[in-house]
């Protein structure tokens, strides 16, 4: 119960910096974010302009940073943040914002406007206007292990049954292996054929891999909820274990976030560069299919289109793989218009999707047009991604519509037409 | 054309009741006792034809354009055409190595007593060789003419000031007549070109009571440079009441209200424009509508601009570099104080617990 004002606005003191400053101080009003954002294309509403959404930001930065704001904060002549603001600022940090980066992409002036997001967060978090589901999950995550709360022994029935299924076996806690692999809780629950699916390609390709009882989660609620503190604890167990098992990679599953968290957020949160490399999973298998060693018995007939993870490809910088990847197992891939860095969200990234209150669900449903416009005029009845928590949104989004488009997982995909 | 000049000025048609008003009026103009206007007529009536030398330097003509091609037939120009003339480039017939002759034979002849009236500037820059005649720097020419000389009159603002030769960068490094003679009377009679009356003022003046007219701090003859264009404007009284032309086709401009706002530099030019007007006085800049260029003052190429009030900074440029120094020391100092801030926060930092996201 301590989360207070004080505590936000000390947060946001701490976070402020160098970037910070020049963003704000650069920033023309030209209004070209609101453009680039689903939640506002799809509402029409002005209060969705990204660089709108860290209004409380820029008016700390204002009066403790700029010798003008000091002398108006002196004089009372600024309008201080309040809790109450805050508290009203909540749905624009969170419900509306997946920190997707397409803001970001087209600033002119090249404002990282999610940076700035992520940094509000803090704020947002030490005074403690965060949304209950992505509290719950950060909780979760910090007390069990997992933002469903999955624990190791549930986890450990899952690569049983994996086993089963494919006849290979899947190493835990086991030093020296080339692979740490990481999972997300999502592919756990939801997406045991990605595991699957690892297990074939790792033994088709003679890498040894090995997945790691006190760190199998990749994902970091406490990225989400914008707390470094919490992100730091979390991160820790995945390097932890890694440097311990002496690994030289570690796997990224396809989950977006996850990959920005233990890829770009990881070695800033610890404060030292990794002893190992990380690599997404799509980055590891582009590697293979480059040696040859990734060979299709046969191809998906249907044509189909791919939905780029933001976190993986426009913030994530895995730009190359994708493409080449799916055109391995498709015959008939649809590049859409608005692909690659340019593709819009899912609607549910950034920890929007933990979110469960009736005005976030009607507008992540809101935002879903843009996809469905996206199928739609490519005329389309697949789609192919490689993100978890995007294939939860977009599979919540094509139950709202009723649509009858199906969703397959790129690596899935790939191992299910892998030659034997 | 021996004799005295009374003698000439008779056979060009010039009564002696004529030439004896002309000298009270000058003598009135330079500020003299009435009775200096006759003691003025009398000496220059019976003046023997001074010598006169004249050194053209970095020069347009102008000067001598003035002093000569009035478009009608002046006493000044007269008189001017009654001096011993006997070295001046532009309007001596001779050429090459005759010129030169005369000039060295005046200046033997003459030594010590003969008038040097030098129009242009003269240039320093790569040991003078940016203007030479005969072979000859105007730097050496100068000093050789001066040496010999009575006295000096720098004619027109460049000999006088630098002029427009001395404008940044002054790429000649140009310099005024009285920067290089030190040890001989000058006078400067500024202005681009300087009004003909004051040449002969200066001469008559010289003529009659064998000295130079009292000069100001800039070697001015205060006779004509004692006051302001301002100070004598006919357009005085509207800046008195406060009444500025904006532009120069506004109802103020076609009223003849005052150019201060213009960009007329007259409350800062010392000269008689306003009181003796050009071209036989039938008019001077600002009654033609136009402010006043400052032209007999030093540096009036670089003053800031024609067109610039005289209230606006004349160098806003200087202005600009200072506040720009101004602004990154402020900026420093607030940079400095941001990390002092900063690292405040973070020293002060509590490592959150899940506790701590509960409000």
């Amino acid at each position: 119960m301590t989360a207070t004002l004080e505590r936000g606005l000390h947060a946001l003191k701490e976070v402020i910096d160098a970037p910070i400053a020049s963003y704000f101080s650069s920033c023309v009003h030209c209004g070209l974010c609101a453009e680039a954002c689903l939640f506002y294309t799809e509402t029409g509403d002005p209060r969705y302009t990204p660089i709108h959404k860290l209004e409380p930001l820029r008016r700390v930065y204002e009066q403790e940073y700029t010798l003008l704001g000091r002398l108006k904060k002196g004089l009372g002549l600024s309008k201080p943040v309040t809790d109450a603001e805050l508290d009203a600022w909540q749905d624009l940090v969170y419900d509306s914002c997946t920190m997707c980066g397409r803001c970001s992409l087209v600033c002119p002036v090249g404002n990282d406007i999610v940076y700035m997001v992520r940094k509000l967060r803090e704020g947002m978090a030490a005074s403690g206007h965060v949304p209950d589901g992505i509290r719950n999950a950060t909780r979760r995550t910090v007390e069990i292990g997992g933002p469903m709360g999955l624990k190791w022994p549930a986890v450990a029935n899952v690569i049983r049954k994996v086993e089963e299924a494919t006849g290979l076996k899947v190493p835990v806690d086991q030093a020296g292996a080339d692979y740490l692999v990481l999972l997300s809780s999502m592919e756990i629950v939801n997406y045991p054929e990605y595991i699957e699916a690892l297990a074939k390609i790792f033994h088709k390709a003679g890498i040894s891999f090995t997945v790691a009882s006190d760190a199998f989660e990749a994902t970091n609620a406490g990225i989400q909820i914008g707390n470094s503190d919490l992100a730091k604890v979390i991160v820790s167990r995945i390097v932890d274990a890694a440097e311990r098992l002496k690994v030289k990679r570690v796997l990224s599953p396809e989950c977006g976030h996850a990959y920005m968290a233990i890829r770009w957020e990881g070695p800033n949160l610890i404060g030292r560069p990794y002893a190992f490399e990380v690599v997404h999973v799509l980055e590891l298998l582009d590697e293979l299919r480059g040696k040859g060693m990734l060979k299709m018995k046969s191809k998906i007939k249907d044509p189909l289109i791919l939905h780029d993870p933001c976190q993986i490809v426009r913030r994530g910088g895995v730009l190359q793989a994708p493409e080449p990847l799916i055109q391995e197992v498709a015959e008939r891939y649809i590049p859409i218009a608005d692909k690659q860095k340019w593709n819009w969200c899912c609607g549910g990234g950034g920890g929007a999707s933990a979110i469960h209150t009736e005005e976030a669900e009607a507008l992540r449903a809101k935002a879903f047009q843009v996809k469905k416009r996206q199928i739609e005029s490519t005329g389309v009845n697949t789609m192919v991604t490689f993100c978890a928590n995007c294939r939860i949104v977009i599979e919540e989004g094509f139950d709202h519509y009723q649509m009858d488009t199906r969703l397959l997982g790129l690596t899935e995909l790939l191992a299910e037409h892998l030659e034997e | 054309m021996q004799g005295p000049l009374i003698d000439t000025l008779v056979r060009q048609g010039i009564g002696r009741r004529t030439f004896l008003k002309y000298c009270a009026t000058l003598a009135s103009m330079m500020a003299l006792p009435p009775a200096a206007g006759r003691a003025m007529a009398d000496a220059l009536a019976a003046a023997r034809r001074p010598s006169v030398i004249w050194l053209p330097f970095q020069e347009c003509t102008g000067c001598t354009e003035s002093m000569t091609r009035s478009h009608s037939p002046t006493i000044e120009g007269m008189i001017f055409d009654m001096i011993s003339l006997d070295y001046h480039e532009t309007l001596m017939a001779a050429a090459g190595q005759q010129a030169e002759e005369a000039l060295h034979a005046a200046m033997k002849e003459n030594s010590g007593k003969y008038l040097l009236i030098v129009d242009g500037s003269i240039p320093l820059g790569i040991d003078g060789a940016y203007s030479c005649i005969a072979g000859r720097t105007n730097v050496d020419l100068l000093k050789e003419a001066a040496a010999g000389a009575a006295a000096i009159v720098a004619m027109g603002t460049c000999a006088a000031f630098g002029g427009i030769p001395k404008a940044k960068p002054n790429p000649t490094g140009a310099v005024a007549v009285s920067d290089i003679v030190k040890d001989k009377p000058i006078v400067n009679v500024p202005g681009c070109p300087p009004i003909p009356v004051v040449m002969t003022g200066v001469l008559a003046h010289y003529l009659t009571f064998g000295s130079l007219p009292e000069l100001d701090d800039k070697l001015r003859p205060t006779a004509f440079y004692g006051e302001t264009i301002h100070d004598r404007c006919y357009r005085r009284p509207f800046y008195d009441q406060g009444k500025f032309a904006k532009t120069f086709d506004d109802e103020g401009a076609r009223k003849g209200w005052c150019l201060f706002e213009l960009g007329c530099k007259g409350p800062v030019t010392h000269n008689a424009c306003a009181t003796t007007k050009w071209n036989g006085g039938t008019s001077w800049p600002v009654e033609s509508g136009h402010g006043c260029l400052g032209c007999s003052e030093p540096d009036f190429w670089d003053a800031g601009g024609f067109y610039k009030a005289l209230s606006m900074p004349a160098d806003p440029l200087k202005m600009g570099a200072a506040a720009a120094v101004a602004g990154a020391a402020a900026g420093v100092a607030v940079s400095f104080a941001n990390r002092g801030k900063k690292r405040a926060a973070q020293v002060t930092h509590e490592t959150t617990t899940l506790a701590d996201l509960e409000k």
